[in-house]
């Protein structure tokens, strides 16, 4: 990890990606990444943000990574219901934002979630194109986060666009919808490079340019001038998302093999513990 | 008019080539006891819609039921990738129609509205609609302007599964409402298994929870735990060390016939027992 030992790593890419967030918007959450930078904007950079606890429900409600309990999360914090319908209608109308976390972005922000390899004949056949397709044509600011900054998954050109980034994929769309911020473990990257190309905005501590480019498919553009340092969590962010996470649900999307498949049954036996202990049983259905 | 069926009368009314829309959300509220039935049975070449899809898709894709799916997304969510439709995007065994959430919920919504198609800007800019022979790129007959027309889909079938029925065909629905709703209007015939059957009296109670109107449910079945091992809140939480235990049998041959013979090739009430009956469901997944 090149980020300072001290820090930890998903602290700072969540307060960075809630430093992103602003206005009266739905926030999605969709992972726990996604949904603690929600909760941690809220709480301390757009109170008029209005968050929910599921990807299509529950909004104003204090979000709590889980595995299982998002929907349950609504009822006992009396969430305001929404339907897909409201869902897709804030999207269509720009009152929406997400963080996404796709498997591939390339250097126009294009972001694939649907296969390795060719469509039709896949190498590995991921998981479809969801509703990225709706907020890559919509939305005026799109959000981005990779928690491995690897050559893999940050190339050339993806192998499928799920979502449309910049250059030939804005044929036909305005400007709404286009890649606006990229987050991963090395630093901040936006699209103000030539044609909409991704340009680093700030680097973590310790991260070199070098680094980025050995570890990016293609060579990011960088601007002149000295590159800013990305601005660390205070204590006071990285208590709300501690205080916000108590099972570190987050930390299952750093981690792989049989460390992983051991929290996350640790998490999964505990959360309905969890649940309860954080909000008694005043859901609409009284149980 | 008294609606109530068996799962089985269910299946027998599913015509082989029919064209299935099936209601929840990847893990959650899922109709899985109509789906294992119609994955046990005969039928053939059944054409699958799904906006999100999971477990549903994937056995039915494992036990050989399906010609095509038209989905958005089939996965596992936390858990990771759909195994049996990893496998068959890979092998091209079956037909695949990438679309997006919206655009399944547009196709459903054009069905009910009488009109072949609604145009959306969703899509525009990437490759689902280069790899999706249904959509259309158009102009729009006012500026000239590009836009997609998405065609309609017209289900034969809608299979959901709520939280409480009566009779009649009425359905309440308490957590994330998905995009049943739709399914349930779109298709010719829609069948619903529920929790409990409420008397209509009691049922009318929930007011607005009252999401499917008996003008559009064509039969009705009572089966406790009938989206297990989905979720169905605020009833009970997804059994993920069930979705594990699939997960691992489906990785060998010898292990997906353990699994079917133990979880698919019995009726409800034996896959209850199964899992060691409904009290110890109670205790795993009750939240």
């Amino acid at each position: 990890m090149p980020i300072d030992p001290q820090l930890n790593v998903d602290e700072v890419i969540i307060t960075t990606m809630a430093r992103q967030l602003s206005g009266e918007m739905l926030v999605s959450s969709v992972t726990a990444f996604g949904s603690l930078a929600a909760h941690l904007a809220k709480r301390r950079y757009a109170p008029d943000l209005a968050v929910l606890s599921t990807p299509e429900s529950g909004m104003d409600v204090t979000p709590m990574p889980t595995l299982t309990l998002g929907q349950f999360l609504t009822d006992v914090q009396q969430g305001i219901p929404l339907t897909m319908e409201d869902i897709f209608d804030a999207i269509f109308t720009d009152h929406f934002r997400i963080w996404i976390n796709p498997s591939q972005i390339d250097q126009y922000g294009n972001t694939n979630i649907t296969c390795i390899g060719d469509w039709y004949r896949p190498k590995v056949a991921l998981v479809g194109a969801r509703g990225i397709p709706e907020d890559t044509s919509h939305l005026s600011e799109t959000f981005y986060y990779i928690l491995n900054h690897s050559p893999r998954a940050v190339v050339a050109r993806v192998d499928f666009k799920s979502g449309a980034g910049n250059g030939e994929s804005r044929h036909g769309l305005d400007s709404h919808g286009a890649p606006s911020v990229l987050v991963t473990d090395l630093g901040v990257f936006d699209f103000t490079g030539p044609d909409g190309t991704m340009a680093v905005r700030s680097l973590h501590p310790g991260v070199t340019v070098e680094e980025v480019q050995q570890r990016t498919g293609f060579p990011v553009y960088v601007p002149g001038g000295e590159i800013p340092l990305t601005e660390l969590p205070s204590p006071e962010d990285v208590r709300i998302i501690r205080d916000a996470d108590p099972l570190e649900v987050r930390k299952l999307e750093l981690m792989s093999g049989p460390e992983a498949a051991e929290k996350f049954v640790a998490i999964y036996e505990r959360e309905r513990q969890a649940l309860h202990a954080t909000y008694p049983r005043v859901g609409k259905f009284g149980r | 008019m008294d609606k109530r069926m068996s799962i089985d009368e269910v299946v027998d009314r599913i015509p082989s080539g029919g064209l299935i829309a099936i209601g929840g959300s990847s893990i959650s509220r899922k109709p899985m006891a109509l789906v294992r039935a119609l994955a046990r049975s005969d039928k053939r070449d059944l054409r699958i819609i799904v906006d999100v899809g999971g477990p549903d898709v994937d056995l039915l894709l494992g036990t050989g039921r399906v010609g095509e799916v038209i989905y958005a997304f089939v996965g596992f969510e936390v858990l990771g990738l759909a195994p049996h439709f990893r496998r068959a995007r890979q092998s091209q065994t079956v037909r695949f129609q990438e679309w997006t959430e919206y655009t399944v919920m547009a196709g459903l919504d054009a069905a009910i509205k009488r009109v072949p198609f609604m145009p959306t800007h969703a899509t525009l800019g990437t490759d689902v609609l280069r790899v999706n022979p249904s959509f259309k790129e158009i102009r729009d007959p006012f500026t000239e302007q590009p836009i997609v027309a998405v065609p309609a889909l017209k289900p034969d079938v809608a299979l959901i599964h709520v939280n409480y029925a009566d009779i009649q065909g009425n359905g309440v629905i308490l957590g994330d409402g998905h995009v049943d709703v739709l399914c349930a209007k779109a298709a010719k015939d829609t069948y619903m298994s529920c929790e409990r059957l409420l008397s209509s009296e009691e049922l009318q109670r929930f007011g607005r929870d009252v999401q499917i109107l008996r003008v559009y449910s064509r039969g009705v079945v009572e089966a406790p735990w009938g989206a297990h091992p989905t979720g169905c809140a605020p009833d009970y939480r997804t059994d993920v060390r069930h979705l594990q235990d699939y997960l691992r049998a489906s990785a060998s041959e010898e292990g997906w016939h353990q699994y079917e013979s133990e979880f698919v090739t019995v009726d409800h009430r034996q896959y209850l027992e199964n899992h060691g009956g409904a009290e110890e469901l109670v205790s795993r997944l009750k939240v």
